[in-house]
């Protein structure tokens, strides 16, 4: 079946307020897709829209090649889970995931049958009599995920689902959401702050901000060439150094970074000679010794953090700009130390040059 | 509680106050209640006779009512009438309490709530006086149904029991409207949703998901709506007929026209312990637990 979700042209507007700016996206049919972005950027809204408790403004909503403007929410293929589960409370866990089915008047006998292997795949068997509030943080998720299933659903809408739960359980839940996703073929949509959840679950991520879609792309891509400073600021951390441009050879780009001297990394897009740039070096791509054609910032160090397997240094360079650097142990030696000058290399193809030289 | 009275204030301060509950308490609460219990179980003499041989307590005046075909009739009717005034109140006021609180923008909902509140401020006779001129049989609510074209001829509203109807669910519908409006103000927005998303429809979301959050808060609403209707004064005398008769019309003639208060007070405790009486018995019936309606 055909369950792939389509923003066409759509635009949300709230009074003078655009949420959503103009966007055309296809997610296909049984991907985990995720949107990643700071709060008040606007993914709860597409997931709104998506379900049906709001319209767009322009633009429509297609879910399986099907307008969905006009159908109202109860008759949509959606089904959510949010973000506080909204589990009904008056009803016993077995009433809750049946709801569904009640609702569109299958018979009590095929009602528990279906809860039942709901039940057994969410790995809750015989709680089907149980309160709402005699389960745990951990159960609970896994009920409102079994009640969003039982309607079979063509999408499954999942607004930040997890982030009530402690680490250890949201790690875990991580883990189950995807094996359920590849066990049922299900479309899941999953909206999200957490990058960590984003990145491990997904097939593909848009990122957010401000109601525009920054980039569309798979994890490895967002994190290795992030197209927008948002994205390479957002994704995962980033040292961002400006400059001007003043070498363009095909994807690479030479800055001049005043104090820093030239600096040279990769590009997608074709940046003029001139304009004004961002060198964006992630801190795990430092290295303290330089080989060949590598290039090398000076830095002095503020602070140097043991955190088991790395090590963080926090430097500053000439300029007064802060690092972040990130070593495994072994490179540690006791030089490195509040105060100390600190030479550092990185490869060029590790860098990334994005235009605008405002970078945060 | 004299302890904790008495380390925040002062003993002598304390037993000033617990000196003023006690006479506030006993002196214009229990007493007089007291003393209608002892009147209504004494028969009607004159002054001369009481405390004589023939003041002795007996059944006699509650007896009075089971044999008196016409006020048990309007007994029975006042208590059907005083139900029909809930249910009625009821079905006007969770939409406007769900509208209030789930729907409306806040604004909106206090400028609802002031302009439910505001005639409150009017003294109840001049609010039912007013319902006396709009249902008149040549007043404006006839009027207007005449001018629209949805009647021939005037209706008439006051005759027969639409008046009293009427009047009452007006008088009483904040008693409702509060304590629905305040049970399914603390209902999660989201469970709303999850019911909608889930496939319900509009009807079978307030069935299952918002009424029986809400079902302290329209219990507690039933429960007051009903002893006012019950005990309601006014509004029959008002905008009733001969015909529509309420019970306490009855007691106000025994105490005041008949000048019997012994055959006033044990009509009026019956239809105290009956009304009580019956709310138990719904409460039992819809598996209300007095707990939650202090809630």
């Amino acid at each position: 079946m055909d369950s792939s979700v389509h923003l066409d042209n759509t635009v949300m507007q709230f009074g003078d307020f655009t949420a959503i700016q103009k966007t055309d996206l296809t997610i296909q049919s049984g991907e985990f897709f995720s949107f990643l972005g700071p709060s008040g950027c606007g993914k709860t809204t597409i997931l709104n829209m998506i379900s049906g408790f709001i319209d767009p403004t322009q633009g429509d909503i297609k879910i399986g090649g099907k307008s969905m403007r006009g159908v109202p929410a109860n008759k949509r293929p959606t089904s959510m889970i949010f973000q506080n589960l909204a589990l009904f409370p008056l009803m016993t866990v077995a009433e809750n995931i049946e709801f569904g089915l009640e609702v569109r008047g299958v018979s009590k006998s095929e009602r528990k049958k279906a809860s039942d292997r709901l039940l057994e795949l969410v790995a809750l068997e015989g709680s089907g009599a149980k309160k709402v509030s005699e389960l745990s943080g951990g159960q609970k998720q896994r009920i409102a995920i079994a009640r969003a299933l039982a309607v079979e659903p063509q999408v499954l809408l999942l607004d930040e689902p997890l982030s009530a739960l402690d680490l250890k359980l949201r790690q875990h839940m991580r883990t189950e959401l995807k094996a359920i996703q590849r066990k049922t073929g299900i479309t899941f949509i999953y909206i999200t702050h957490d990058q960590g959840e984003a990145l491990t679950m997904s097939d593909r991520v848009a990122v957010m901000s401000a109601g525009r879609i920054q980039q569309v792309a798979d994890p490895i891509t967002l994190y290795r060439d992030p197209h927008t400073a948002f994205v390479a600021s957002f994704v995962g951390e980033n040292n961002g150094v400006s400059g001007k441009v003043i070498e363009a050879n095909s994807d690479l780009v030479v800055l001049d970074c005043g104090p820093l001297g030239k600096l040279a990394g990769r590009s997608q897009s074709n940046i003029a000679v001139g304009a004004d740039a961002t060198l964006f070096i992630r801190p795990e791509h430092f290295r303290l010794q330089a080989e060949n054609g590598m290039h090398t910032l000076g830095a002095t160090i503020d602070e140097v953090n043991f955190e088991g397997a790395y090590l963080t240094l926090n430097a500053k360079t000439p300029a007064d700009q802060a690092l972040s650097i990130q070593l495994g142990t072994h490179q540690y030696s006791e030089s490195l130390k509040k105060g100390a000058p600190v030479s550092l290399s990185y490869n060029e193809r590790d860098a990334i040059v994005i235009a605008g030289g405002d970078h945060v | 509680m004299f302890s904790q009275l008495k380390s925040r204030f002062g003993s002598g301060l304390a037993v000033g106050i617990i000196g003023m509950i006690a006479i506030w308490l006993i002196g214009l609460v229990i007493l007089p209640q007291i003393l209608m219990v002892d009147y209504s179980f004494r028969p009607n003499l004159l002054p001369a006779d009481i405390g004589g041989p023939k003041d002795v307590y007996s059944l006699t005046n509650y007896e009075t009512l089971f044999s008196n075909k016409i006020h048990l009739a309007i007994f029975f009717k006042t208590i059907w009438s005083s139900v029909l005034v809930t249910g009625l109140t009821l079905v006007v006021s969770y939409p406007i309490a769900f509208y209030l609180a789930k729907v409306a923008t806040p604004q909106k909902a206090a400028l609802c709530l002031l302009l439910l509140i505001i005639p409150f401020w009017i003294n109840e006779i001049l609010r039912t006086f007013s319902w006396y001129i709009i249902l008149a049989y040549k007043g404006p609510l006839n009027a207007l149904l005449l001018g629209l074209g949805l009647i021939d001829r005037p209706v008439r509203f006051l005759s027969g029991d639409g008046g009293v109807l009427i009047g009452m669910v007006y008088a009483y519908i904040l008693f409702m409207i509060f304590p629905i409006y305040n049970a399914i103000e603390s209902l999660d927005t989201n469970q709303i949703k999850a019911a909608r998303n889930l496939g319900a429809g509009w009807i079978r979301t307030h069935w299952r998901v918002v009424i029986p959050h809400a079902k302290p808060g329209i219990a507690t609403g039933c429960i007051m709506t009903f002893m006012l209707a019950a005990g309601s004064y006014a509004v029959p005398a008002l905008l009733g007929s001969p015909g529509s008769r309420w019970f306490t019309q009855i007691i106000y003639n025994w105490f005041f026209e008949g000048g019997d208060w012994n055959q006033g007070a044990a009509y009026a405790f019956l239809l105290l312990i009956i009304c009580i009486g019956f709310i138990a018995l719904v409460m039992r019936i819809f598996k209300v637990g007095l707990g939650d309606i202090a809630k």
